[in-house]
């Protein structure tokens, strides 16, 4: 890092549907939230990025950008990003960009997701754009399906059963009882995992992240401080398509972020104390979790078995699953997450992970926490 | 998907025209708009030529696919576009039949192979055939462990039962089988080494046979190195077929009456066979005329030229 970026206000809606509020809604309750938190007044950010996948396809609606910047008096500079489900951490990834060049000091960073107004047929159509559309649609395949093939595989080639794969959403939904912002957060037994109806052989409803409204903020600075420094922020990418892969049963892209980030910070992975990863499917989380380095390959599924046996802490806030999946502000929602870990841990090191695609592009964020050297990024009330 | 994108696909068509094996699959319960309703079977397929490709798979009904499997492409209507488009595209497909042709051994030559019911002719086409090209085509001898026979013109190598079974046991069969005889155990197969003896040769081989033998041949070497002839005896109908047969098989006064009317219950299967399994020959000729039957053989093999 070439400067010291601090995350400095964050805020979010609850996951979930939000039937009466659209895209700008939804932005301003976040935005709110964040610069209530923050050490500093709207009239200081010196630029906006909002990530978004899905306005046009859905909404109606582009140009998300300009709309973003209205919520703020000063109408400050805006762009959007889009990098399919992994656009939220693409977005802090860009405003650490700015901050390091010294083009800005406070950015406000904004994903956000609408997608409960649209027939699921037409969310499932608008979701293929993060595949590729000549290879991959062409064959009939829908997102669930890209990942029924790579689970069919990793079944195949670790002997992982159907009842140690229903750990996963289980596990997911009993962490998210606790979140409030989460979109479910009722228990949901393995079984009850095991015996969904079948989206894509061999995953079921209770393995796929739902459809989901929200937005989520924060607020990155290299003038004013907080207790949460930006550590590391490393992307990477592969190609769309699985066919074009030596593998589907591992994912590169997480392995090379993981191994900059890691390099970036000087963390080493013992260090980290808290992890977000990505977890549309259930088989992803499993396999993220080897290729993050915490496990050896086909053994990922060993954190569902017993949490509590580990010193690290995976998707407490439910993960994608639990908490909802609204794809742009998912990568956002994640940081916030684990700098509230930490807060209320009292540890240093947390982890992001989100991927867009079949982690066609990855990014890998941490973040250090020190009380010491600053206030909360969150709001004291 | 716009119609220019489907246009850049059917390019690319040629580059998934081939057979492959699975690398993954999985039924998806609802497919995106535009293909047919209802849950449908996709592959990740490694081709032959190195390529990996999505594909739709067709399976048949009661076979389940697994990893590793061999697919065939197949042309198959996808789906239709909002503009009343049928987009077709390559999609695969796994069959028993498919994957059997698949792993067998490369194309290694032909095999002439003339087969129909007893005393429709073969033998005496053959013979014919024999002294008109005499030079390209080679029998195949028949191991077998029935009797030695008067009547026997040394197309037969006999053999004792336990040599023909260990033959059978080392492999060194391409084709056998057990046919029912009230008065002994009677086996009869083709030696692989002989087989491949004629065509080291540059010769064609050629085999005198009957269904059981047939298939067996078409499976060992695939289906396609077997130039298969039946032979029909004339007649309108089965009955009369089976008349006329029964006719030559008194008249060449050979068999007795008990084999007669064995043979006879043979050939009634044979031509049900004929019926059932058209797909294992390459021509029926009805043969009224010996000379006839024969000239057409010899054309067919100049035309491709083996003769």
């Amino acid at each position: 890092m070439q400067r010291d970026t601090f995350l400095i206000g964050a805020g979010q809606t609850p996951f979930g549907e939000h039937w009466n509020k659209g895209i700008r809604e939804l932005m301003d309750d976040a935005v709110d939230k964040a610069i209530e938190a923050a050490p500093c007044s709207a009239l200081d950010i010196d630029c906006v990025i909002v990530a978004n996948m899905l306005g046009e396809s859905l909404s109606n609606q582009a140009h998300i950008g300009a709309i973003a910047a209205a919520l703020l008096p000063h109408h400050p500079p805006a762009l959007r990003v889009e990098s399919a489900c992994a656009s939220g951490a693409v977005a802090l990834h860009t405003a650490i960009g700015l901050l390091e060049s010294g083009r800005a000091e406070t950015v406000l960073v904004v994903g956000v997701e609408k997608m409960t107004d649209a027939s699921t047929d037409h969310v499932a159509a608008a979701l293929m754009g993060a595949a590729d559309a000549e290879r991959d649609l062409s064959a009939g395949l829908t997102f669930p399906g890209i990942f029924g093939l790579v689970a069919t595989r990793y079944m195949y080639e670790h002997g992982l059963s159907r009842e140690d794969l229903s750990l996963v959403s289980s596990i997911h939904h009993q962490f998210a009882k606790e979140n409030p912002y989460a979109q479910f957060r009722s228990a949901v037994s393995s079984h009850d995992v095991s015996k969904s109806t079948l989206v894509a052989d061999p995953l079921r409803l209770l393995d796929c992240s739902p459809i989901s409204d929200g937005a989520a903020a924060v607020i990155l600075s290299t003038k004013h401080k907080s207790s949460m420094r930006i550590a590391a922020t490393q992307l990477a990418t592969d190609s769309v398509s699985l066919a074009d892969r030596p593998t589907i049963t591992s994912f590169a892209a997480t392995r090379e972020a993981m191994h900059s980030a890691l390099a970036e910070s000087d963390v080493r992975r013992e260090q980290i104390d808290h992890l977000e990863l990505h977890d549309c499917f259930s088989i992803a989380a499993v396999i993220n979790l080897e290729d993050l380095g915490f496990f050896e390959p086909g053994k990922g599924v060993d954190y569902y078995r017993n949490p509590e046996a580990y010193e690290f802490t995976v998707n407490r806030s439910g993960g994608l699953k639990g908490c909802g999946h609204p794809v742009a502000a998912t990568g956002i929602k994640q940081m916030i997450d684990v700098c509230k870990q930490l807060e209320r841990s009292g540890k240093h090191y947390g982890l992001t992970q989100n991927f867009g695609g079949a982690c066609a592009t990855c990014a890998v964020h941490i973040v250090e926490h020190r009380a010491a050297a600053g206030a909360s990024p969150f709001s004291t009330q | 998907m716009s119609s220019p994108s489907v246009h850049r696909q059917q390019q690319r068509r040629s580059d998934k025209l081939h057979a492959g094996t699975i690398v993954s699959f999985t039924t998806v319960a609802h497919p995106p708009a535009g293909f047919p309703a209802g849950s449908r079977m996709v592959g990740l397929i490694a081709l032959e030529t190195g390529k990996q490709v999505m594909g739709q798979l067709i399976v048949p009904n009661g076979v389940t696919p697994h990893i590793g499997a061999r697919v065939a492409p197949r042309m198959r209507l996808q789906r239709t576009t909002e503009q009343n488009l049928r987009v077709y595209d390559i999609a695969y497909e796994l069959a028993a039949v498919v994957a059997q042709e698949q792993v067998e051994e490369s194309f290694r030559g032909y095999i002439l192979a003339i087969s129909g019911p007893s005393g429709v002719g073969k033998t005496s086409v053959s013979r014919l055939l024999l002294s008109l090209v005499g030079d390209a085509v080679v029998h195949v001898p028949i191991v077998t462990t029935r009797k030695r026979k008067q009547s026997d013109q040394g197309e037969y190598v006999h053999a004792t039962l336990t040599a023909f079974r260990e033959e059978l046991a080392a492999g060194r069969l391409a084709a056998s089988v057990h046919l029912q005889d009230a008065e002994e155990e009677r086996w009869y197969g083709y030696r692989k080494a002989d087989i491949e003896r004629i065509w080291a040769a540059g010769k064609l081989p050629v085999v005198i046979t009957e269904m059981h033998l047939l298939q067996q041949l078409s499976q060992a070497y695939g289906r396609r190195s077997i130039l298969s002839f039946g032979l029909l005896p004339p007649g309108a109908s089965r009955r009369a077929m089976l008349s006329q047969l029964l006719h030559r098989l008194r008249t060449r006064g050979r068999d007795t009456e008990a084999s007669i009317e064995s043979r006879l219950a043979h050939a009634k299967q044979d031509l049900d066979f004929y019926r059932k399994e058209a797909g294992l020959f390459d021509e029926l000729l009805v043969n009224d005329d010996l000379e006839t039957v024969t000239k057409t053989l010899q054309g067919k093999l100049q035309d491709m030229k083996l003769a």
